[in-house]
């Protein structure tokens, strides 16, 4: 039970804490997964395995071996159900568990294992550990990153058959007691990171993973620092550790130093105060110095996010993005499913508005490619708009749930990449015959739902002042209309630095559309990157929005930079940047007149850590 | 038996990943007859995931999938379909 060397001698009555031992500090390199500091003590979590029993076995015990295999094959799976059953936490989690439970059960792993027992006459976990390792490494030589990834999947399916063979649990236990802990892993599994809580864990630190990894996402749902991809963490930290994470930058402290630790706190204070005063502003109204008001929306996707949204006050959802339902499955979304969602969502953010906007999937079936596959431009082709009205019926379904789920708060709708008012026109058209033939199923909804075009291409910017007359409202999607109208997929590489929202191009659009809603009395909102930075708010304000919608995160820090400026002062800059004649000029003003007034809330702070010299996972030198 | 096969683009930009493949397998399971989906002449049973997984088919492979037995055709057709269509995936 009781490992040797460590804890021994009466060692743990001691103050075991970092200062006092003459252990130097080490400064690891990772990845920001979610934001915030913390300080605490390491609590190491085994979620690999400790080590795979090799054991031989003769030939008439094979067919036993095989058994026992193909047992915890299915005890494994039927865990990974249950888990997957519960998670609640959204379509995306929930289907890497479907993937896991298909893989656990997989064929060709089963068929080499089986095969390995039998010819090899080794173990069940010995077969199974060499299979894996096969697999794994054959998938971590893929040339495409994303699929070299995937050998952790087969790793991790692995792992919960060996589990099972060996009897180990594989929940996330922690010591019973009061204490936080930051938990460092090697990586943790949407099992394992779903049985964390808030008033147990502090921060996270993983050995592997990326932004995108689960472990960060996770993290930031419960606002708890993370660092993930920190590579060799493990040998360096023991549990009960003290360690700093700065989940801001993507650092990990071991065995700090008491003035380092004096620094750490300072900076976790000052962070936390930050995020408490914008906290704090969450039941301001966003108000400019001159006393104009300015509606901050929010931007979301899974129902879940609506409550965090308002949480960080924002007035209502100025863009609900319905792609999610359509995703991951292979027959769209019925009719029922999707107005019981929408439902909830309107439900939880009344009496707030919720603008829904319908599907912006496309490419040849489903969900948008912004990439151009071989020969196609998905970005051009039969996408949102578009193909609701090539598919009518599929339209239609939207379209009933949204008039059906009116009649649970304030609905609004808005319509992607209308590029002329003849498919707007069909848009309502079909809106119309859903509001009929919700009526005459005698169902209840709103006596009116705003229905509103977004405007993304360049051709709908021109068109504004025709498009308002028969839209409730416009809503701008920058970052759309900064790809078309300059001609640049942002996610070629090779095109960074051209498709600049700074554009004199883009804000002359911006302009005329404000102009085109000014006249006829219809709002116009902006959702989009534009929306959350305070400098092109700044220029947002000045070309006359007053309404944005963005990551809900972001409006807190948003509030204060609003109520920094007059409108006065943003009109004045939004005319010298309508008179530039390059992004570059633009951009060059913008910040160099307003980027000191946002300094704090751009970056700010400096690095608790300065003048720690970085290493990757090596020892420094006590000084 | 009945016989048949396509040629296919994976078009999807993350590939033949755990989900896709996961996909490609819960398609191909509804089918009663023997599929196989290769890439430059490795060969896996599509109605396993860990055999698609292991083809690492990245964004821009070509797939070739064949089927024998009953609705061959039909399951030709759903599956290159389901990969033409990037697996329902967003970029």
């Amino acid at each position: 039970m009781l490992d040797s060397g460590r804890g021994s001698e009466g060692v743990n009555e001691q103050d075991n804490s970092p200062q006092s031992s003459k252990v130097a500090p080490v400064l690891l390199d990772g990845i920001a997964g979610s934001p915030g500091l913390a300080i605490g003590r390491a609590l190491v979590i085994e979620t690999r395995r400790p080590g795979v029993v090799h054991r031989r076995v003769a030939k008439h015990q094979a067919e036993d071996e095989v058994q026992r295999y193909r047992i915890a094959v299915e005890s494994a799976a039927s865990e990974l159900q249950d888990v997957a059953s519960r998670a609640s936490g959204g379509a995306v989690e929930s289907s890497i568990l479907q993937a896991y439970v298909l893989m656990v059960q997989d064929q060709t792993l089963g068929q080499d294992v089986e095969r390995r027992i039998q010819l090899d006459l080794v173990c069940a976990e010995w077969a199974l550990d060499m299979a894996v390792e096969q697999m794994a490494s054959q998938l971590a030589l893929a040339p495409d990153p994303y699929l070299a990834e995937r050998s952790h999947d087969v790793q991790f399916v692995g792992d919960r058959i060996l589990a099972v063979l060996s009897g180990r649990k594989t929940r996330v236990s922690l010591p019973e007691s009061d204490e936080l802990w930051v938990i460092v892993a090697h990586d943790l599994s949407p099992a394992e990171t779903a049985s964390l809580s808030r008033d147990r864990v502090m921060a996270l630190v993983t050995e592997v993973g990326t932004r995108t990894s689960h472990t960060a996402i996770v993290a930031r749902a419960l606002e708890i620092p993370a660092v993930v991809g920190t590579a060799g963490i493990l040998q360096h930290v023991a549990n009960n550790d003290l360690v700093v994470v700065d989940g801001l930058r993507g650092r990990v402290v071991l065995s700090p130093t008491g003035d380092l630790i004096d620094r750490a706190k300072l900076r976790a204070e000052r962070y936390s105060a930050l995020t408490r005063e914008l906290r704090e502003l969450r039941d301001r109204p966003a108000t400019t110095r001159c006393g104009t008001h300015i509606h901050l929306r929010a931007n979301i996707e899974l129902p879940a996010e609506a409550d965090v949204a308002l949480a960080h006050g924002a007035e209502g959802i100025g863009l609900y993005r319905t792609e999610f339902l359509y995703v991951d499955r292979s027959e769209p979304p019925s009719e029922e499913e999707q107005y019981v969602t929408y439902r909830h969502v309107l439900e939880a953010v009344a009496p707030l508005p919720v603008t829904l906007r319908t599907f912006d999937i496309g490419g040849d079936k489903i969900v948008p490619s912004l990439h151009v596959p071989q020969g196609a431009n998905p970005a051009l082709g039969l996408r949102a708009v578009r193909l609701g009205l090539a598919r009518p019926e599929l339209f239609l379904t939207q379209l009933r749930a949204l008039v059906r789920a009116s009649a649970h708060g304030r609905l609004q709708i808005m319509i992607p990449m209308i590029s002329s008012v003849a498919e707007f026109r069909a848009t309502l058209r079909l809106l119309a015959q859903a509001v009929d033939e919700i009526d005459a199923r005698n169902l209840s909804r709103a006596a009116f739902i705003p229905c509103g075009c977004m405007v993304e291409v360049p051709s709908a910017a021109i068109m504004a002042n025709e498009l308002a007359l028969e839209a409730a409202f416009l809503s701008i999607g920058t970052n759309d209309l900064v790809q078309y109208s300059l001609a640049v997929d942002r996610s070629r590489p090779e095109l960074v630095g051209l498709g600049s929202s700074f554009d004199p191009a883009v804000l002359r659009l911006i302009r005329r559309t404000v102009r085109a809603g000014e006249r006829h009395h219809r709002p116009v909102l902006v959702c989009g990157a534009m929306a959350s930075d305070p400098l092109t708010v700044l220029l947002l304000l000045g070309l006359g929005i007053r309404e944005l919608s963005m990551e809900g995160s972001a409006i807190p820090e948003l509030k204060e930079a609003i109520s920094r400026i007059s409108i006065w002062e943003a009109e004045q800059l939004a005319d010298d940047a309508l008179a530039c004649s390059t992004a570059e000029e633009v951009e060059r003003m913008v910040t160099e007149s307003y980027a000191p007034y946002f300094a704090d809330l751009l970056d700010g702070e400096p690095a608790f850590e300065a003048g720690l010299p970085r290493s990757s996972g090596r020892s420094l030198d006590p000084s | 038996m009945p016989l048949a096969k396509g040629n296919f683009l994976v078009r999807n930009r993350l590939g033949l990943h755990a989900r896709a493949a996961t996909k490609l397998v819960t398609l191909a399971s509804r089918f009663p007859c023997e599929i196989s989906v290769s890439r430059d002449g490795q060969v896996a049973n599509a109605k396993s995931v860990m055999g698609v997984l292991l083809l690492c088919g990245a964004k821009g492979t070509q797939l070739l999938v064949e089927a024998e037995g009953d609705e061959a055709e039909n399951a030709i057709r759903e599956i290159g379909a389901l990969i033409d269509a990037g697996f329902g995936e967003g970029e």
